[in-house]
């Protein structure tokens, strides 16, 4: 350990002498996400801190599938969620969204159930306000889920009319009691996403986190600079194990990690307002973050031979998560096939660790914390082993 | 001080897939002594040292650092090893003090005698005034020096130079063998591996002559020019088709070795004053143009075409 503790220190000079480190770990990330924020934010909602969007509906059907999803909306509105107001008139309701009352305006078309029923394409229309993308893309999510359920239903009523299992005038109830049941389940994604969107903090976090990507791969990167460069023949030949190296170099990208998030969290609290919540608790989500992209990324890293292709992968596997962790596109479907894959990287994990933290209860991250420090133990292992290969002569 | 040898390395082997790079290898060297392992590029020389330095698996054989078995995993004998590799392994963005200081840590060196190895050594390596300066900045000479001294640093019982003087000026070249002449004289032991005869023959109290992963002799250079006899060496610096100059050559009575390389042919032959203008209208014969000639005595070149039946060159 205080082998380890040498290297470390060594690394961590040298990687202050390379003005690269500060900014990608500190100078970038702030320097976009005070640009997000100007563009995105304005409101500046706190994290954690429930934002409520208002919506219109006009429902000209009034049969089975509109009540059905009605009744989905109610149960958003009963989480305090979302406001919904009901109009009779369709150009009263789109004047609303344009002045501004409401956000987001669900369009029934009159013919929706009958559609349904004959196994027709239906649509439900959301109309959106420009100047609030985050509410027109959560109303979106929640009628593209209600709608591909539905889809699903209707297809297996029909079945069961061919079947005669059911007569075809109980399809539209049918198609629509089971359309209305996963919007119900699917609300923990668009909940963990409505806590965070619009906000500098969500801004900053996903984005210190993707950033983090960046700068902990420089352990195993200069793992294999000193291979390179020839000094890892003077580490393997002094009288220090091997693993000593290995512990050295994770325990320097963890530290600077550390130090780059904290730093972070910090100053977008100064100098943007945002609310990161409960200290405790992001301390602790962030060290197991750290630990976890760490580990993934010293894996990652090790695959390739030289420190360029080593970068080249680094890179690649920093943006695809960046993508799919929802770091630059907070909205969109979070509740299809691809919303969901969001939750096979760290950055999510994070993300909704975060969103969790925001209900004032540290408990409340410990799923998220649980799965950083199970990515951390999995992919730190198979680091350990792809690092053998690199400590040698 | 007892009579045990410093380094007793026996019957090292290993093998890079299909290729033996290191067959057999055995040799010892006693405290104070100075070992040159001799051999042309790609004999051996930096795999025989990894495995001595316990940086490389081997496949077959033991080393033993005053009599304690080196391994890959055991620590204790490296610290009585100083290995300076082939390559630079210093890191150019510390300074000369700094890449000092953190190699003395990883040997345990600290407090005020970490400070004073680190003066001692900046001093020796004649690099105090640029102590603080980024080893980046430095000529190709002083890093070599850096290099060397990093591992002087611990005081080590053998010191491992790795072809210590390739890429070198003549200046610094001569300052590092001075040093190594010196740090004999201390009572240090050294392993100097070189493709450079002169070094081997300057430096060396015993020389081991490898190639192709063997060593082929070993002894003294007296021992070693009395293996190949009373012959006279013809060297000719030519151009044109040497090989076929060669060819010819060893058709030749009287020519006992030839070679060519780097636009030299090298004739080992019994009497040079009979055989000179034989052997330069031969090489002319095949195209060549001759652009000079010499004879000399026989030396640890000559002992090393006769043994390998190559020119020991670049
Ligand atoms: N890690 C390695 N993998 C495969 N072949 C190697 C490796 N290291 C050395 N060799 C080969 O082993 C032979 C001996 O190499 P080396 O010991 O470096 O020779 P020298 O130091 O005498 O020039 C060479 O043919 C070289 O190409
Ligand atoms: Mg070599």
């Amino acid at each position: 350990m205080r082998i380890a503790w040498i290297i470390a220190r060594k690394d961590l000079a040298l990687r202050s002498r390379d003005r690269s480190v500060f900014v990608i770990a500190f100078v970038a990330p702030l320097a976009l996400a005070f640009i997000f924020n100007l563009v995105f934010g304005g409101g500046g909602n706190d994290i954690g801190q429930s934002v409520q969007f208002d919506y219109g509906i006009v429902d000209r059907d009034d049969g089975p599938v509109s009540q059905a999803f009605t009744e989905v909306l109610e149960a958003i509105e009963a989480d305090g969620l979302i406001a919904v107001q009901p109009f009779d008139i369709e150009p009263d309701a789109r004047a609303a969204v344009e002045d501004g009352t409401i956000d987001s305006l669900f369009i029934l078309p009159s013919d929706l159930s009958a559609n349904i029923t004959t196994g027709l394409p239906a649509n439900i229309e959301v109309v959106g306000n420009v100047d609030t993308p985050t509410s027109a893309g959560v109303a979106a999510s929640i009628a593209e889920r209600f709608a591909s359920g539905l889809a699903a239903a209707t297809d297996a009523a029909l079945t069961a009319v061919e079947t005669g299992v059911i007569g075809p005038d109980e399809i539209a109830s049918a198609a629509a009691e089971a359309g209305a049941q996963p919007p119900v389940a699917a609300l923990v994604g668009i909940d963990a996403g409505i806590r965070l969107l619009d906000s500098a903090t969500f801004f900053v976090a996903g984005l210190s986190i993707f950033f983090m990507f960046f700068v902990a791969g420089l352990g195993v990167t200069s793992m294999l600079e000193e291979r390179r460069d020839g000094t890892m023949t003077r580490l393997i030949a002094a009288p220090i194990r091997r693993s000593s190296i290995i512990g050295g170099k994770a325990l320097s990208s963890v530290l600077i990690g550390l130090v780059a998030m904290v730093t972070l969290v910090v100053a977008s609290t100064l100098l943007m307002g945002a609310n990161w919540g409960d200290p405790a608790g992001v301390l602790l989500l962030i060290f197991a973050a750290v630990l976890a992209v760490v580990a993934l990324m010293s894996f990652v890293g090790g695959l390739a031979k030289t420190t360029e292709q080593s970068g080249n992968l680094q890179g690649i596997v920093a943006v695809t998560l960046g993508m799919l962790g929802g770091t630059f596109v907070p909205i969109g479907d979070p509740t299809s096939f691809l919303g969901q894959l969001r939750f096979l990287t760290p950055n999510a994990w994070f993300l909704r660790g975060l969103a969790d933290l925001g209900g004032g209860n540290i408990v409340d991250t410990l799923p998220a914390v649980g799965v950083l420090l199970l990515i951390a133990l999995g992919f730190g292992v198979a680091a350990v082993s792809v690092a053998r290969k690199v400590v040698s002569a | 001080m007892t009579d045990r040898p410093v380094l007793e390395a026996t019957d090292l082997d290993k093998r890079f897939g299909d290729l033996h790079a290191v067959r057999g290898v055995s040799f010892h060297i006693d405290p104070g002594e100075t070992y040159g392992l001799l051999g042309p590029n790609g004999a051996g020389k930096t795999t025989t040292i990894a495995m001595v330095g316990g940086l490389l698996e081997r496949d077959g054989g033991q080393v033993l650092i005053e009599g304690e078995p080196m391994t890959v995993r055991t620590l204790d004998p490296r610290r009585k090893i100083g290995l300076v590799p082939q390559d630079l392994a210093i890191y150019p963005d510390l300074t000369a003090r700094e890449n000092l200081t953190f190699f003395a840590r990883l040997y345990e060196i600290s407090g005020q005698q970490l400070k004073d190895r680190v003066a001692k050594v900046l001093e020796v390596i004649g690099l105090t005034d640029r102590a603080d300066d980024r080893a980046g900045e430095f000529s190709g000479g002083m890093k070599r020096r850096l290099n060397i001294g990093i591992g002087l640093l611990h005081q080590p019982r053998l010191l491992i130079l790795d072809e210590p003087t390739v890429g070198v000026d003549p200046q610094s070249r001569n300052a590092i063998l001075e040093s190594v002449e010196a740090l004999s004289s201390d009572g240090i032991a050294v392993l100097y591996t070189t493709h450079y005869m002169e070094e081997a023959e300057r430096l060396a109290t015993r020389v081991g002559i490898i190639d192709q992963g063997e060593i082929k002799a070993e002894g003294t250079r007296r021992q070693l020019v009395q293996m190949v006899g009373e012959r006279d060496r013809i060297s000719i610096t030519a151009n044109g088709p040497l090989e076929s100059a060669v060819t010819d050559l060893r058709g030749m009575s009287g020519v006992e070795e030839a070679g060519a390389s780097d636009g030299q042919i090298t004739l080992l032959v019994r009497d040079a004053s009979e055989l000179l203008a034989k052997a330069l209208e031969t090489v002319t014969n095949t195209g060549a143009s001759v652009s000079s000639v010499a004879v000399e005595e026989p030396d640890l070149e000559a002992a090393f075409l006769h043994l390998t039946g190559k020119a020991l060159r670049d």
